[in-house]
This record gives structure tokens, C-alpha cells and sequence, in this order.
């Protein structure tokens, strides 16, 4: 008998090698996506006059998160601590709010709003927490913070809580500087007044998963 | 359209831009309370956002004074222009000439370019006009009254209410000046002390009636000289200060009382009052006495609050306390201007008048005032209605079309708005002005229902 060029036994072999390599998107990764209802953010500062919080709402963006990453924290830690995951957020600026129009006002344009609409973040690299408390994992983020069209590395500590099947929240706090970001904050109405340059903000973004799993 | 032509000293215009008594109040010798010069929050007037695109709806005196004041405010980018009579629209074409000017308020809503629309016609025509820009998602600014009815005024309330996507002011348009806001804060914080009593009063001696070239135009134009479509001497002008007066007692009235008679303009067919009287009850024995006349222009318009501390008159933007001997020492005014009026003595209010002290500009600006209520109304509304865009558009680019969260998101926005009367301040003020108007024409006493403030 003659041989065949390509024996069907090498063909199976590579098709099933081929089908091994590449992942079922729908097994790997998983999508979720920032909801309208459930996210809240706060950024709070001082003056000469007051300190100062403003609140919002509304953080858009989504999450994607490998099939390993440790959501349960009854489960057995991943054996390696840095893990897969992707991450942009988009926090619209006018959906942040002082409570008066006046302050409002001040706020959006030392942001820049009318040429950079967003505060935009982007995860570059996340890993689990080492000697986080027990009954809750925590994760260290290092990302790309952008404000005013300033984009500078920022580093936090979140959490991750299963809400139900499909909600995943993120919780976490952070500080920024404003003259890291090139904010300039003019007094209303000429008052005397300075603005301290550190910013907390704390938030909670509520994501949740769409019913198709994320297509890698 | 609304007032086809001008008239040398007629009704909202003249009655809400000032006059000579102020000017007469402080030769005899007052206490002016004024708004410091520079706009305190929450009454800062400056728009927040882009600009809107702006169609004006009927160009009468009126229509035509929110076209220039419109023009003057940068926020305000005047698109369209609209009246039925092609001599008011090249009137308006001189405020706006780069404006599309139409004869059918029809094109102005389906012209997409049109943000917000401003309704200036006669009050019975407001409801087709606001509610069909409502449907049209435009945002509506209607002017006072809502309409001549309370049906249509209901009408128009409701479907402000349920146009959440679109910001709705009605024309009362002192409720955004700072002035009012200054004194809202003085009489609630109880600086006057216990409210007793109220009067406020409109008197001009004008015919209240335009000339026409032909008899359809006639009866067009002096739509307020007929029961028909006119809400009266009280609902068209006195609205103003009836909502002033329930506004700063917070307080809804429980009855009113009225009488009203045609004595000096009997003979042009007219079938409204020109002079009228009214008294509304509020709680706690509280009572507001209003009367208006187009027979006579003695002390003009004003307002006044009496309380058992001090009695505070308002004029136009400027007012005046007079403290009762045995009143409290307040501290403040040890230091005010002193003014002496006719056997009185009074003392200058200035809001944040130390501010300006230190400012140099003195604590007796009355340049506050001299900014007309129009422009800082129309500036809350453009300030709203350029917000609420944004925030919608913001929304739906990051999260889509769910009304529901967004009707949430919206509410948060709006609890920073630039102060304003809304549609239920709007639907109020014409339900005790028309009411009021009911009890002057049949001469009776009419108790208010708390249903008929519901808007369901």
C-alpha cells in the first residue's frame, strides 16, 4: 500500500493538539460590564475655607477577569499571585457632583470637561495581596489614571465581592494629587481661597456579567 | 401672537423691569435690603455647560424682550424665531438675525437643531405650544401664566412632569433672582418675626388695550380684555406677587376672597375688571391683601410683609426693612445704612454687605437690582437645560437606553440646579392666581382644595 503524504492518524493528532492551543473564549475569560445603578464614587479634599466632597453615580467601563481569578474567598489561593485580568473605567465628569451648581461650575472647568469629557482608567497589572485578612481577597492594581488629559501611573488596593451569579462589585480607595494632573482650582466669586492639593476618593463599582461570556 | 405692538407702559414688562418708586422710597428716606452686587449661590446666574440652541415662540413685547435678553447671554445660541404675524417676526429678526424665522411653531419643533423652546404667546395658546414641544424632547420655557385654565395649565404640568429628559421652567421669573433668594433667607430665618400680614399691589393708568390695523388682528391682539382667554388684572400680572407672597410665607393659601369692578375703561366692549381686590387667607390668620387698577399709578407696584418685629417692602429688586421699636437688636444693622422714610427710619440690608465693604464697592450697591429677573431666569434655564443635556448624553453613551436609572441620575443632577420655578411652582401659582381671578369676577369667597394642586 502506498503511504499517504499526511497519515489521518498525524492529521487527528494536530487537529486535537490545534484545538488544545486555542481556548474556548467561553471558558477562559469572563465580561463585566459597569451598570447604571449600584456604583458609587467620592472624592474628598480640603480648603482654607472647608473640606470639600463631591459624589457620582455613574462609573461605565467594564472588567475581564480569567476563569482562575480568585472571586471565592473560601477557595484555596492561586498558586500564583499575579493574575489575568482587564480593566477600563470611564467616569463621565459632569456626573460628578458638589451639591451646588456654583461649585459644579469651578470643578469642571479646573477638570478641563469641555476637552476631556472622561476620567478614564486602564489596569496595567494585578496580583493578589499578600497577608490580606481573612474571608476577603485583595488585590493590588496598578493602572494608568487619566484626568484633564494627564495620564500618570496609579497604584490601590481593591476588593472584589460577588453580589449574586451575575454582580461583581469592586471596592477600593485611592489618593491623587492635583498638580500631578495639572488641576488648578479657581476660587468662586474671587473669595480667598486655596484648595488642598490631595484628593481621597473612594468608590464601588458595581459591574455585572452579560449572559455571553467575553470573546478573547 | 402675543402684543403685537408696544405699549408706552404695559403689564409684566414694565411691572417686572422697575419703575420710579424706589427711587422715591429712598428720597423720602428707607431701608433698602439689597443683594450683594456680585451673585450669591445658590441664585449665581451663570449658565454651566454649552451653549443651547434656542427657538423663541411668539415675538410680542414680551416674546421680543426674552429675544434680546437671550441675545445678550452667551450660553444662548438663537436658532429659530417664530410668530403668526409677519410684522412681529422681522421685528424679531433684528435681535436674531441669523435665526430661521417661521410663521408655524410646527417647523420650530421639528427642526432639530432647536434645544429649548421659549413660549411667549397669549396664555391660551401656551398649552398646544408646550406640550407638543415637551413630545418634541425640546426643553420648554413657558411663561406666566402656564395658561389660562387650570385644565390647560394641568395639561402642561403634567406633561412637563413626565418629560424627565427635558427641563420645564415656568416665567416666574423672580424665583431665580438673588436678590428674592436673599430675602426668602431673611424673612424664613424669622428676622422680622412672626408673620402677620401681607399687601402687594399693581397700579398703572393704561388701557391695558393695543391699537390694530384691521378687526381680526384687534381680537387677536387685546386678548386680555376678554373673560374668554384673559386670566385677568391677577392672573397676568399679580401672579407674580401672589407667588412671591406663597413662595415667602411657604405656605399654599386656604381661601381666597375677591371683588372686582370696570370703572375708568367702560367703553370698548371689555368684559374684564380694571380694578380689582382680593384677600387671601393663609394659615396662622395670616392674610394678603392685593389690589391692582388700570385707573390710577399711585405708589405703582410693591410688596409688602408685615411681621410683629419689622415690615419688609419689596420693589422690583430692592427692599426696605422698618423695625418696630420693641424689636430684638439683630447686630448687623448697627452698622447698615440708614435711610429715613416718611416718619420712619430705616435700615439697609445688604446681603454680604461686609463683603462688599471690603470689596470697595460699599455696602449700599443697589446694582444687584438693576439686573432684571428676566436674565437671571432665563440664565437658570439655560444653566438646566445645558446640564441635563450633557448629563443625558453623557449617559446614554456609556450605558445606553434604561430610562429608569437615568430618571435616577437625573434627579441627582437636578438637585443642584440653578434656582428656578418648575412646573409645579408654575401649576400653583396659576391655581391661586386664577382661582383669585374666579372669586374677583363672581365677587365671592372660594375655598382652595388640596386636590386641585395634585398633578397625580
Amino acid at each position: 500500500m502506498k503511504p499517504s503524504f499526511f497519515p489521518i492518524r498525524n492529521v487527528v493528532l494536530g487537529l486535537a493538539l490545534i484545538a488544545l492551543a486555542i481556548p474556548t473564549p467561553a471558558e477562559t475569560w469572563a465580561r463585566y460590564q459597569g451598570q447604571p445603578r449600584g456604583s458609587q464614587l467620592k472624592l474628598e479634599g480640603t480648603s482654607t475655607l472647608h473640606d470639600w466632597k463631591v459624589e457620582g453615580k455613574l462609573i461605565a467601563g467594564f472588567m475581564e477577569l480569567e476563569s482562575n481569578f480568585p472571586l471565592d474567598p473560601a477557595a484555596k489561593p492561586p498558586a500564583d499571585a499575579k493574575l489575568n485580568a482587564k480593566v477600563e473605567v470611564k467616569i463621565p465628569v459632569t456626573s460628578l457632583l458638589s451639591g451646588t451648581q456654583l461649585m459644579d461650575e469651578v470643578m469642571y472647568e479646573a477638570m478641563k470637561q469641555k476637552q476631556y469629557r472622561d476620567i478614564q482608567y486602564r489596569l496595567k497589572e494585578i496580583s493578589l495581596k499578600k497577608g490580606a485578612p481573612a474571608g476577603a481577597w485583595q488585590f493590588d492594581a496598578v493602572g494608568e489614571l487619566s484626568i484633564a488629559g494627564l495620564m500618570r501611573t496609579n497604584s490601590m488596593v481593591v476588593t472584589i465581592e460577588r453580589v449574586d451569579a451575575a454582580r461583581l462589585k469592586v471596592k477600593g480607595e485611592m489618593a491623587f494629587k492635583m498638580s500631578d494632573y495639572g488641576i488648578k482650582v479657581r476660587a468662586p466669586l474671587a473669595l480667598p481661597l486655596k484648595v488642598g492639593d490631595e484628593v481621597k476618593v473612594v468608590f464601588e463599582w458595581m459591574t455585572a456579567q452579560k449572559a455571553e461570556a467575553a470573546n478573547k | 401672537m402675543k402684543n403685537p405692538q408696544r405699549l408706552p407702559d404695559l403689564s409684566r414688562r414694565t411691572f417686572l423691569k422697575g419703575s420710579s418708586f424706589s427711587t422715591l422710597m429712598s428720597m423720602l428716606g428707607g431701608v433698602p435690603l439689597v443683594a450683594q452686587e456680585k451673585p450669591t449661590e445658590p441664585a449665581a446666574g451663570k449658565p454651566v455647560g454649552r451653549p443651547v440652541n434656542c427657538g423663541v415662540i411668539g415675538l410680542g413685547p414680551w416674546g421680543r424682550e426674552i429675544l434680546a435678553t437671550l441675545s445678550k447671554i452667551p450660553e444662548a445660541n438663537i436658532v429659530a424665531i417664530c410668530d403668526t404675524y409677519a410684522p412681529m417676526l422681522r421685528r424679531g429678526q433684528q435681535s436674531a438675525p441669523k435665526a430661521a424665522a417661521t410663521d408655524d411653531y410646527k417647523a420650530v419643533l421639528e427642526n432639530k437643531e432647536v434645544e429649548a423652546v421659549f413660549v411667549a404667546t397669549p396664555p391660551h395658546q401656551h398649552r398646544e405650544l408646550a406640550v407638543a414641544a415637551l413630545k418634541a424632547g425640546k426643553h420648554v420655557y413657558c411663561e406666566a401664566p402656564l395658561a389660562h385654565t387650570i385644565e390647560d395649565a394641568r395639561a402642561i404640568a403634567q406633561a412637563a412632569k413626565a418629560s424627565f429628559k427635558s427641563v420645564f421652567q415656568c416665567g416666574l421669573q423672580a424665583r431665580s433672582h438673588p436678590q428674592r433668594h436673599f430675602l426668602l433667607q431673611f424673612i424664613r430665618s424669622g428676622a422680622m418675626g412672626k408673620p402677620v400680614m401681607a399687601r402687594a399691589q399693581w397700579h398703572r393708568k393704561q388701557s391695558w388695550r393695543f391699537a390694530s390695523p384691521n378687526a381680526d388682528r384687534e381680537k387677536e391682539i387685546n386678548w386680555r380684555l376678554s373673560r374668554k382667554t384673559s386670566p385677568g388684572l391677577i392672573g397676568e400680572v399679580g401672579i407674580h406677587q401672589l407667588d412671591a407672597v406663597t413662595w415667602f410665607l411657604d405656605q399654599r393659601p386656604l381661601a381666597v376672597t375677591g371683588f372686582g369692578s370696570l370703572i375708568k375703561w367702560t367703553e370698548d366692549n371689555r368684559d374684564v375688571p380694571d380694578t380689582i381686590q382680593a384677600v387671601l387667607e393663609y394659615p396662622q390668620g395670616v392674610h394678603l391683601t392685593y389690589d391692582s387698577t388700570l385707573a390710577n399709578s399711585f405708589e405703582a407696584d410693591y410688596e409688602v410683609y408685615y411681621g410683629s418685629d419689622s415690615a419688609i417692602m419689596v420693589r422690583d429688586n430692592k427692599a426696605w426693612m422698618f423695625k418696630e421699636v420693641d424689636a430684638p437688636l439683630l447686630g448687623w444693622e448697627v452698622y447698615a445704612r440708614k435711610d429715613s422714610f416718611y416718619k420712619e427710619t430705616g435700615i439697609a440690608l445688604v446681603a454680604n454687605a461686609s463683603k462688599l465693604e471690603a470689596q470697595g464697592e460699599g455696602g449700599t450697591a443697589d446694582s444687584a437690582a438693576a439686573i432684571n429677573s428676566l436674565t437671571f431666569a432665563l440664565q437658570a434655564f439655560l444653566g438646566n437645560a445645558g446640564k441635563v443635556a450633557t448629563a443625558v448624553k453623557d449617559f446614554k453613551e456609556n450605558f445606553g437606553e434604561d430610562d429608569e436609572a437615568l430618571k435616577e441620575h437625573l434627579a441627582d443632577v437636578r438637585k443642584s440646579r440653578l434656582p428656578a420655578a418648575g412646573y409645579q411652582e408654575g401649576f400653583d401659582a396659576v391655581v391661586v392666581a386664577l382661582k383669585a381671578n374666579e372669586a374677583i369676577l363672581g365677587k365671592k369667597r372660594i375655598q382652595f382644595q388640596k386636590e386641585w394642586f395634585d398633578l397625580g
